[in-house]
């Protein structure tokens, strides 16, 4: 018997715990000829915010040792854009759709939860309180917990759709923001955003990237994602989707066996575009030869010397089957 | 543009550290435009952990069997990656990608190179020899052995520039450029630019095209990471901005010269 994959965050039921993360595959239709999205759980949209953003001046990307530092600045068309443009396309897309958002304050979140919870096409809406790209807004919102609840407590009776509070990793204590946003009504949590970070180019004598600081992402920031998702997992009992660097197959069984309901993957899509399909495939045939009927038994399975922690999130819901 | 294998037929270095590289592609590898590129896995190793973008120099189609080349210099660890790569060894590619270089029917064109920058503008000048229409060549580089392709050029009028005096005129390409313009009589009505090369050049070229009223249509460099307009990595500053970033990959590599802000193109 073929093992179940499915899994749920709230009341999104996944066919498979792999999506895209946001940032990487556009609106989907970018992607439609690289990516089976027929194969996949879902997609991350690009985030939407209130109003279009043209993105931060160039250089945007560089590639460091194992990872990639990115500074686009979250260009995208806005929330009417969005609407008019993004979401006719996002309706035909063959998988989950969660659209990422972003407010510069509490009034434009709550347009934006409204926005797109009426727009019909979001499965889910995962809410960016963590990009380092956007000056001194974005990232206060999940670098301090009361603001973080704020957020939450604003947005959460505006829709039914599960809301997925997207965390940074910038930040002494993750735990903390995570049971913030949980206590607050938060579906899941997805973490990590990308880690700040900084190229320099010692024959120009100048910074690589046009906003001097990014976000680091891929192979080289796996450990660190994972150790956070190891924080949080102990700490909350909402699912957690877990992601940062996930490279190979094998690296998204990792973050569901540290206790991860999902996954997304990011930057590796750019060098391979089959990466989530081929997770989905390796994660069948990792729970077939293991003879675990469903990917819930695999989630937080993690064997753990005695007092180094015990697994909390996910543990009530596991899998669909 | 599809994601499809490919295999190096040959990966030969030309003169040191600048490269010839052809790589046998499948049906499925639709026929490109001159100026398009591919995105191209470099090493089958996770590292480098991107691609990288590369305009083909040709695209060839022998007895049903298509190959696509590029002519690249060592200059980071993406191209150090790719110059280790031996005949036989599998790779893939997205590919072909952005927009490509539009000649006008009535006029001609005068494609002006810089350094490995002539690559697309070889593939340019086979299809317009293809089609019998004259054109003018104008390719400088800093000495005589960096001048790749000369012989290829057939068809066109063919001028040279070095910085060394090796070989042709004595000085930079943009003065081949002003003096082909005044002697040969061209108006912006008669006569197109085609450019490519380092992006100073593209800026003196650009600023002569837009001081004469003349089209002039240069191949864009710069780092990508998705290169299907996905992520957003590769914007061009535009002059009059508009509150608005093209990304390279999706509305160049080939662009308007006159409109791109070069000052603020890295």
């Amino acid at each position: 018997m073929k093992p179940a994959l499915g899994v749920r965050i709230g009341s999104l039921e996944l066919r498979n715990p792999v999506l895209v993360a946001s940032g990487i595959i556009g609106y989907g239709a970018e992607y439609e000829r690289l990516v089976d999205l027929g194969a996949i759980g879902g997609i991350v949209t690009k985030t939407v915010t209130r109003h279009a953003r043209a993105g931060n001046p160039p250089p945007r990307v560089v590639e460091t040792a194992s990872g990639m530092l990115n500074s686009i600045g979250i260009e995208n068309p806005g929330l009417e854009g969005f609407l008019e443009i993004k979401v006719p396309v996002l309706r035909d897309l063959p998988c989950a759709v969660i659209v990422s958002v972003e407010g510069e304050d509490v009034p434009e979140f709550r347009e934006l939860v409204e926005g797109v919870s009426g727009s019909g096409v979001a499965h889910a809406i995962e809410v960016n309180i963590s990009c380092p790209n956007v000056g001194p807004h974005g990232m206060r919102y999940s670098t301090d917990a009361d603001m973080a609840r704020e957020v939450m407590t604003a947005i959460r009776p505006l829709t039914s759709l599960p809301l997925i509070a997207k965390l940074t990793p910038n930040v002494t204590r993750i735990a903390d923001i995570a049971v913030a946003c949980e206590a607050c009504g938060a579906d899941a949590v997805s973490l990590v955003n990308t880690f700040v970070g900084m190229a320099v180019d010692s024959v120009t004598r100048k910074p690589i990237l046009g906003t001097v600081l990014g976000g680091l992402s891929g192979p080289a920031i796996k450990p660190l994602a994972l150790a956070k998702v190891w924080e949080v997992v102990q700490a909350v009992d909402i699912p957690v989707v877990g992601m940062g660097g996930i490279t190979h197959p094998r690296d998204a069984i990792e973050f569901i066996l540290a206790g991860s309901t999902a996954v997304q993957v990011g930057t590796a899509l750019f060098a391979n575009p089959a990466l989530p399909e081929d997770c989905v495939a390796a994660l069948e045939t990792y729970l077939a030869r293991a003879g675990l009927p469903s990917v819930g038994d695999l989630i937080g399975a993690l064997d753990v010397p005695a007092g180094r922690g015990t697994i909390r999130a996910g543990r009530s819901v596991g899998g669909t089957s | 543009m599809n994601l499809v294998a490919c295999s190096v037929v040959e990966n030969r270095e030309i003169t040191p550290g600048n490269f010839l590289l052809t790589l046998k592609v499948p049906r499925a590898f639709t026929r490109p435009s001159p100026g398009q590129f591919v995105h191209l896995r470099v090493s089958p190793e996770v590292e480098p952990l991107l691609r990288r973008p590369y305009s083909m120099e040709g695209f060839s189609e022998r007895g049903g069997i298509r190959a696509v080349r590029i002519y690249y210099s060592v200059v980071g660890r993406g191209s150090k990656a790719l110059a280790t790569q031996p005949k036989g060894q599998r790779l893939d590619l997205i590919g072909p990608l952005g927009v490509g270089f539009a000649p006008a029917p009535r006029r001609v064109p005068i494609l002006v190179a810089g350094g490995r920058g002539v690559a697309p503008l070889l593939f340019l000048s086979r299809r317009l020899r293809e089609k019998k229409r004259p054109y003018v060549f104008l390719f400088g580089a800093r000495s005589g052995r960096e001048l790749y392709g000369v012989r290829e050029i057939r068809g066109g009028r063919l001028h040279l520039a070095t910085d060394d005096g090796s070989v042709g005129y004595h000085g930079s390409v943009l003065t081949l450029l002003k003096r082909e313009w005044e002697a040969a009589g061209h108006t912006p009505l008669t006569a197109e630019i085609f450019t490519c090369g380092p992006h100073g050049l593209l800026h003196e070229v650009a600023e002569f095209a837009a001081a004469h009223g003349i089209r002039c249509e240069a191949s864009l460099e710069g780092p990508m990471a998705c290169a299907v307009g996905a992520c957003r990595g590769c914007p061009v500053p535009l002059r009059a901005n508009g509150g608005r970033y093209p990304a390279m990959c999706l509305e160049g590599p080939v662009m308007d010269a006159t409109i791109v802000d070069w000052g603020r193109l890295p």
